[in-house]
């Protein structure tokens, strides 16, 4: 397992947003998006949809989902489920870490919910 | 119930089954589709077409994927269905099949979609007139778009323009002709449509606003010929793409109520009890009994598969939504959600560089307005935002949903 990074503070990243993380900024090589659920939580994905080719970051965040802009898959920010097609595969989790009102990224490492 | 038939597996019917499974449900599931495993059909006229994705990418799940879930595929046609009586309880429902095959079961889903609408013109039967609905289609068609050749698109709606800029992009000499200027204005309102059909020109395809009235062909290359004192188009390939009519005939046969359409209800139940339909093949009966209109997009055939699967098992079918869709051109990502022929005024909001992003259309109400429909080109979120809009029947402010300062997700609180 990597070690984390910080990636910032949490009042970087409003409610309903995210931000990319650039897969060569991390150890695992592709890009992360770290997402600001609107329950306050920060959750982490890989960025590229299941689907095609599109930015998750780009997607529009409601609850604890993200909805693909592409092809309106949504994905569970929480445990990376596919939730409706066209997606059939899960997103990978990553895990992310809120101290002291910094956010920590642990690349590589699943969160704790699966889907 | 203990046995599922599905006859069509597109879209609908893959969602049927996936979804079945999903729900619980343990019995027997056959699909049963000429085309074989369940694939995916908008990258036919995208990515397939363009060459970028190959046809593996276009299934919606692996083959291995409907084993391991105990769902016989059957690559077939079904050539008749045999529905039991209503009233008979333990009556079978029986599937003839184009091999001679025969499958009986509990309950059967019509998920057969639609097939391209014939070109109404002398020498619009010619079989060498190509059309885009399967894999084998589009195949056919990506084999004759070599650079330099020339290519005739009948038909400027989704499916046209969509190819258009896909042959366009590999070289072809394209010529994009359909006497509606500009086409798609009930999807996406004129504004976008206007935008949108300016693009083909903008790309190099030349565009004719006119009706051939005949097509003819001679040594592999076809003539198309225009009355209104419009010159002959000359092409080595002619696409046609004027829409659909729904695969009914099977299920008319069976005596189920069909008016342009399978009539179905809002859990896609048809007139019998033993049977369901989803997708293209569909035509909702609307409250009052009469004919709704029918969807033809993507999303919505795989909300009826959702529906008929939760409704079959008892289950409360998930909250219906305005309809939406997606079309890729020229590099550009268009949607559009609810009703753009409803209501009563539009507005606009435009992009950094000037151009009409977003329209979203308005209805009065008693206390301000209400979207009822939308549309963007790249404005995925506009579209997100307009669909709960709809949805929830929120207040909408015009000059803020013209206002590009405000963030679309704003218009939600
Ligand atoms: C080229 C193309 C591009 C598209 N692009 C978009 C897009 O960008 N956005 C969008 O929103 N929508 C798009 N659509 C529309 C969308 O794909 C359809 O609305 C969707 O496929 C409908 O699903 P369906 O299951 O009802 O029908 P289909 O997908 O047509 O599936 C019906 C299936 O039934 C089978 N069948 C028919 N008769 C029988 C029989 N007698 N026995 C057994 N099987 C039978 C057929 O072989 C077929 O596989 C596109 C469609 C096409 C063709
Ligand atoms: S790329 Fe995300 S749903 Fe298609």
């Amino acid at each position: 397992m990597s070690d984390p990074i910080n990636i910032g503070s949490v009042d970087d990243i409003p409610p309903g947003e995210a931000r990319v993380l650039d897969g060569d900024d991390n150890s695992t090589g592709v890009d992360i998006s770290v997402f600001h659920a609107e329950d306050g939580s920060f959750y982490a994905l890989d960025d590229e949809c299941t689907h095609e080719e599109a930015s998750l970051a780009d997607g529009f965040i409601e609850d604890s989902q993200v909805e693909c802009p592409l092809h309106a898959a949504a994905f569970c920010l929480k445990t990376g489920k596919a939730l409706c097609l066209p997606a059939t595969e899960n997103a990978r989790t990553h895990r992310v870490e809120v101290r002291d009102g910094e956010l920590y990224l642990y690349p590589g490492e699943p969160a704790t919910t699966q889907a | 119930m203990e046995s599922v038939i599905v006859v069509g597996g597109g879209l609908g019917g893959f969602t049927a089954v996936q979804q079945l499974r999903g729900r619980g449900f343990a019995g027997r599931i056959a699909v049963v589709d000429p085309e074989g495993v369940p694939y995916d059909r908008p990258p036919l006229s995208k990515e397939f077409l363009a060459g970028s994705i190959d046809a593996e990418q276009l299934l919606f799940v692996e083959p291995h994927w409907f084993a391991e879930r105990g769902v016989d595929v059957y690559a077939a046609a079904a050539t008749a269905v045999d529905l039991p009586d209503a009233e008979d309880d333990d009556g079978r429902v029986a599937v003839t099949l184009s091999d001679g095959g025969r499958l009986t079961a509990d309950r059967i889903v019509f998920a057969t979609g639609g097939k391209p609408r014939a070109l109404p013109v002398p020498g619009g039967d010619l079989d060498s007139l190509l059309v885009l609905r399967t894999r084998a289609d589009a195949e056919k068609l990506r084999a004759g778009l070599v650079p330099g050749a020339r290519l005739a698109v009948i038909g400027g709606g989704l499916i046209g323009a969509e190819a258009a800029s896909a042959a366009h992009r590999l070289g072809v000499e394209v010529t994009l002709i359909d006497p509606v200027d500009p086409p798609l204005v009930p999807a996406v309102g004129p504004e976008l449509a206007g935008r949108l059909h300016a693009m083909h020109a903008a790309a190099g395809i030349r565009v004719l606003a006119a009706a051939p009235s005949e097509i003819s062909v001679r040594d592999g290359v076809h003539e198309l010929a225009f009355g209104d004192g419009i010159g002959p188009v000359s092409a080595d390939v002619v696409l046609v793409g004027i829409g659909i009519v729904p695969n009914t005939a099977l299920a008319e046969a069976a005596g189920v109520e069909v008016d342009g359409g399978i009539l179905t209800d809002d859990a896609q139940r048809t007139s019998h009890p033993r049977a369901w339909a989803v997708g293209d093949c569909t035509r909702p009966r609307l409250g009052d009994g009469s004919p709704g209109r029918r969807a033809e997009h993507w999303e919505s055939a795989m909300h009826a598969g959702t529906a008929a699967a939760a409704a079959m098992l008892g289950q409360e079918p998930p909250a219906q939504t305005a309809s939406w869709f997606w079309s890729d051109r020229h590099g550009v990502h268009v949607e559009g959600v609810g009703d753009m022929t409803a209501g009563d005024t539009t507005v606009t909001r435009a992009d950094a560089s000037g151009n009409v992003q977003a329209a979203f259309r308005l209805a009065a109400a008693d206390d301000g307005h209400r979207v009822v429909g939308a549309a963007a080109v790249d404005g995925g979120v506009a579209i997100r935002v307009a669909r709960r809009m709809i949805d929830r029947g929120t207040a909408a402010d015009p000059a803020r949903l013209a206002d590009p300062a405000v963030p679309y997700k704003q218009l939600l609180k």
